[in-house]
């Protein structure tokens, strides 16, 4: 029987260059999803090699197999519930110690193991010296050095697979990892105690599972175990902690890592002391105690000019494109008809997907950005220069990032959490994103505060909005810490990997994967929501007889009125009215729900203004007339506190996994976009 | 030869006394002794005349009483076995220096010399031990400062985050170099086995080092 299908899951420490592997490995027939539940993400490729077809599954990079992360449980379960036919684990040569340690525990898991020594160019130039057939035998695997980047080995690893793929039966059991005298006693004791038939010893082997009790595995103690056996796993860890003095974990630990270097020290001599790489160098320079900070505000500074400077152009033309679609699609009918189905078209469907395309340049850019700044090993130093700041709001040096992206737009933002390994981490940072002021803001700040304030304070009101969001975001954070999202305050443990150039294919290849979910996902719930807020905005019709004798913008307005958003916004006066909000200005507002800078134009279709933009000097002039400089205040507050636009709902939904946490921040922000104006419009009215 | 000279437990006393007044102020008075011992003048006087006659010091009555070079020597080793003993007491068993003095002067003055000798001897290296683990001091990593280093000694359990740094290879005897701290004083840089690490102070301070 001639088995030509083979599974093998990759794992590997972060930062090996296990998803370079996994690119050169599979090519382009890769499929990207999430891990069932989480926002963990899960890829799998395959690739036809001398009559086999291998699958190729990335387990998320871990350190090690512990639960201590919620990567490291998903890579377990992989292991255990779809148990593959070998594993292949990246290894990087240039830092063996801590990446065999990895190794260790994949043997325990009794799985068939290949080594990829990856980066073996790096390490040989390093001057490691290694002796590869000695290190397989003292490990019991084959071993295979690679380079991944620029796909050397790859051939031999592929033959490598098969072979020990087809003569995994042949293979001699490897003798377990011994963990000393003491341990060892333990460890038996426990294993007698787990039942015959157990349905987890049956998957995961009695020595693993004896092992994770005995270290304490939060996953493995609550699995239901009799009460018998979790006093005596107690008992066996007080007898471990009087007798070697230290938690039965951090032995083990030690342990592994004693028998790694008993092997090392036989196959491996670091021939010259390797101690100033050009890796140190650079971070001399990039992490420098007065340098480094303006380095890195400088480097923001670049990711967010080639954002939205390089993209701005490219939007322009992609709006550009829509509107020509939209002229011809509205060509199809004659010139006067008036057509629900063109209106869907043109202003529903086409105006929906376009407002989402849109986004798309600098949606790509930002994540070319993001991917190279991940990639050459900067985002790890970014976290580390930031985590001061970010640890007093109980965050992570890492959400600066994201949080800094809000400031063009929330959605990239929002997406780029994805960094984020802590689930409460990273949700509070998302909920908090939105207060940081986005781009499509700015058009209203650019209206009103000429409308209502002298040039001379135009530039503090400015910076007065952004500090509003920037002190509220901090409140926020420190608020759901507290309450909501309490917890440990994620241990900053962080490796500094060594920076690397950065491979154009794997930075495309990251952005377009990212960028493609944005695509597929958000753009049928946004697409969705527009086509709904089309219809409010256009329905019911009016009359034409209505209609009769108006002027074009006066037609609008009363047509605006008549819509469902329009008796909406006049329904909510009575509750917009604390804000210092009339009912024209609520109708906007439900409008800017789509898109913030929508208010605008908005705003003028209600002041029949017809096209207008935030340089239009005519509405200035009607708004002065109509609202004090405070009500002015008061629209940009609450502009600036409530959702940005419906995308980031959908966005957030996305991210966060559950529409509970999605409406969760919509409303949120809606509540507290609307008790900070009302008080602020009453105390000022008081004082003012 | 000085070492043959036998006294009994009180003249070693007296010698003793003479010693440490002898050193204190030069010239000396039977009274001297008298007060500082606690007893009469009149049995200060007999044993004055019996460390006389066995030519440790010189004496004679309304005179100032001074040490012979052999009675000097005898002294001394007097002293220093009282000083070993009261060390040993409080340095090694951590007893009050009052209780350990008045240990010290029942004991000394029957002590063998070979146990005499072990004795000293194992003062001196445990002194000596003592030194070396003051300067080869045990810090917390997040003392310590950009370019030192260390090993670990112990992390105190706190949590998963101590599971976590065994996971990334800070273990027990791992060696740890600080490489710098964030521009903002916190997360400092390691460097262990080889890779660099980052971790809040917070953490840092769990992990004991022996400073190398």
């Amino acid at each position: 029987m001639k088995q030509t299908r083979i599974t093998v899951a990759l794992a590997g420490n972060p930062n090996s260059g296990k998803t370079t592997l996994f690119n050169a490995l599979t090519g382009a027939r890769q499929h990207i999803g999430n891990y069932p539940g989480v926002t963990v993400e899960k890829k799998e490729g395959l690739r036809f090699y001398n009559g086999f077809e291998i699958k190729f599954v990335d387990l998320p990079g871990t350190y090690s197999l512990t639960a201590y992360s919620i990567e490291e449980i998903i890579a377990r379960d992989v292991l255990v519930a779809e148990p593959p036919d070998l594993v292949v684990h990246v290894v990087d040569s240039s830092n063996l110690e801590r990446n065999l340690y990895l190794t260790t525990q994949l043997m325990e898991m009794n799985t068939t193991l290949v080594l990829a020594f990856n980066m073996i160019d790096v390490a040989r130039r390093q001057g490691h010296d290694m002796d590869l057939p000695k290190l397989s035998e003292l490990l019991g695997c084959p071993i295979v050095p690679t380079v991944a980047s620029r796909k050397k080995g790859i051939d031999r690893l592929l033959d490598t697979i098969i072979q020990t793929a087809r003569h995994k039966a042949d293979r001699p059991a490897r003798p377990p990892l011994r963990y000393g005298k003491e341990i060892e006693q333990q460890l038996e004791s426990i294993m007698r105690l787990i039942p015959d038939g157990h349905p987890l010893a049956e998957p995961y082997g009695r020595r693993w599972l004896a092992l994770k009790l005995l270290e304490q595995d939060r996953e493995i103690l609550d699995r239901g175990w009799p009460e018998p056996m979790i006093q005596a796993v107690a008992q066996s860890v007080e007898r471990i902690k009087k007798h070697v003095g230290d938690e039965p974990e951090i032995v083990i630990a030690d342990r592994r890592y004693g028998v790694i270097s008993g092997a090392c020290q036989e196959a491996f001599r670091p021939s010259v002391e390797s101690r100033h790489t050009a890796s140190d160098a650079a971070d001399a320079v990039l992490l420098h105690r007065l340098l480094g900070l303006p380095i890195f505000a400088l480097l923001m500074y670049a990711v967010f000019a080639l954002t939205f400077r390089l993209g701005d152009p490219l939007m322009g033309w992609i709006e550009t494109a829509f509107e020509g679609l939209a002229t011809a699609t509205a060509g199809l009918w004659p010139p006067d008809a008036e057509s629900p189905v063109k209106s869907l078209l043109v202003d529903g469907i086409l105006g929906g997907v376009g407002g989402v395309v849109v986004f798309l340049p600098n949606i790509l850019l930002l994540f070319l950005a993001i991917a190279i700044i991940e990639d050459s090993g900067y985002m790890a130093r970014a976290a580390f220069l930031m985590d001061r700041v970010m640890h007093k709001i109980g965050l992570h040096g890492k959400s600066f990032i994201p949080m800094l992206i809000g400031f063009g737009c929330s959605i990239p933002a929002m997406m780029g959490t994805r960094i984020l390994e802590d689930r409460r981490n990273r949700l509070t940072t998302l909920m908090i994103i939105p207060l940081m002021s986005c781009g499509a803001r700015l058009p209203i700040y650019a209206l009103l505060i000429p409308a209502f304030f002298a040039p001379c304070w135009h530039g503090l009101m400015m910076w007065l909005i952004y500090m509003i969001g920037i002190g509220l975001a901090i409140v926020c954070a420190w608020l759901l810490r507290k309450t909501l999202l309490r917890g440990q305050t994620v241990p900053f443990v962080m490796e500094l990997p060594p920076y690397r150039v950065p491979t154009l294919r794997g930075v495309l290849l990251h952005m377009w994967q990212r960028g493609g979910l944005y695509l597929k996902k958000a753009g049928t719930v946004i697409l969705a929501i527009s086509i709904v807020l089309w219809a409010m905005t256009s329905y019911p019709k009016v009359g034409d007889e209505a209609l009769a004798g108006l002027s074009e913008e006066q037609a609008g307005q009363v047509a605006l009125r008549h819509s469902i958003a329009g008796r909406v916004g006049s329904a909510l006066g009575p509750v917009l009215r604390p804000m210092g909000f009339d009912e024209r200005i609520g109708t906007a507002l439900i409008g800017a729900l789509a898109a913030k800078e929508v208010f605008v134009a908005q705003l003028g279709i209600v002041y029949s203004m017809g096209q207008t933009d935030e340089e239009s000097e005519t509405l200035r002039e009607k708004l002065r007339q109509d609202y004090t400089p405070l009500q002015g205040f008061c629209i940009m507050l609450f502009a600036l506190i409530s959702a940005p636009c419906i995308a980031t709902v959908a966005v957030c939904r996305r991210e966060s996994g559950t529409w509970t946490w999605a409406l969760f921040q919509f409303a949120g922000l809606t509540a507290l976009a609307y008790g900070i104006t009302a008080v602020v419009y009453q105390v000022g009215r008081l004082l003012l | 030869m000085v070492q043959s000279v036998q006294l009994s437990a009180s003249l070693e006393d007296y010698l003793e006394a003479i010693f440490c007044l002898f050193s204190e102020k030069g010239g000396i008075r039977a009274k001297d002794i008298a007060r500082r011992l606690g007893v009469k003048a009149g049995s200060v006087t007999g044993a004055l005349q019996a460390l006389s006659e066995k030519k440790l010091i010189r004496y004679a009555p309304y005179e100032v009483i001074t040490l012979t070079s052999e009675g000097l020597q005898k002294a001394r080793q007097i002293v220093r076995r009282h000083e070993v003993l009261k060390e040993f007491f409080v340095e090694v068993l951590g007893v009050d220096e009052a209780i350990a003095d008045e240990g010290a002067c029942t004991l000394e003055h029957g002590i063998p010399k070979v146990i005499f000798e072990r004795l000293t001897e194992f003062v001196e290296t445990y002194k000596k031990d003592q030194v070396m683990t003051d300067t080869k001091k045990e810090a917390s990593l997040a003392d310590l400062k950009p370019g030192q280093k260390g090993t670990v000694l112990r992390l105190n359990p706190r949590g998963s985050i101590t599971r976590r740094l065994a996971d990334m290879g800070i273990g027990r005897g791992a060696l740890i170099e600080v490489e710098r701290v964030a521009p903002l004083g916190d997360p400092i840089d390691i460097k262990v086995r080889g890779y660099h690490l980052s971790l809040r102070k917070n953490e840092a301070a769990e992990i004991k080092l022996s400073v190398l």
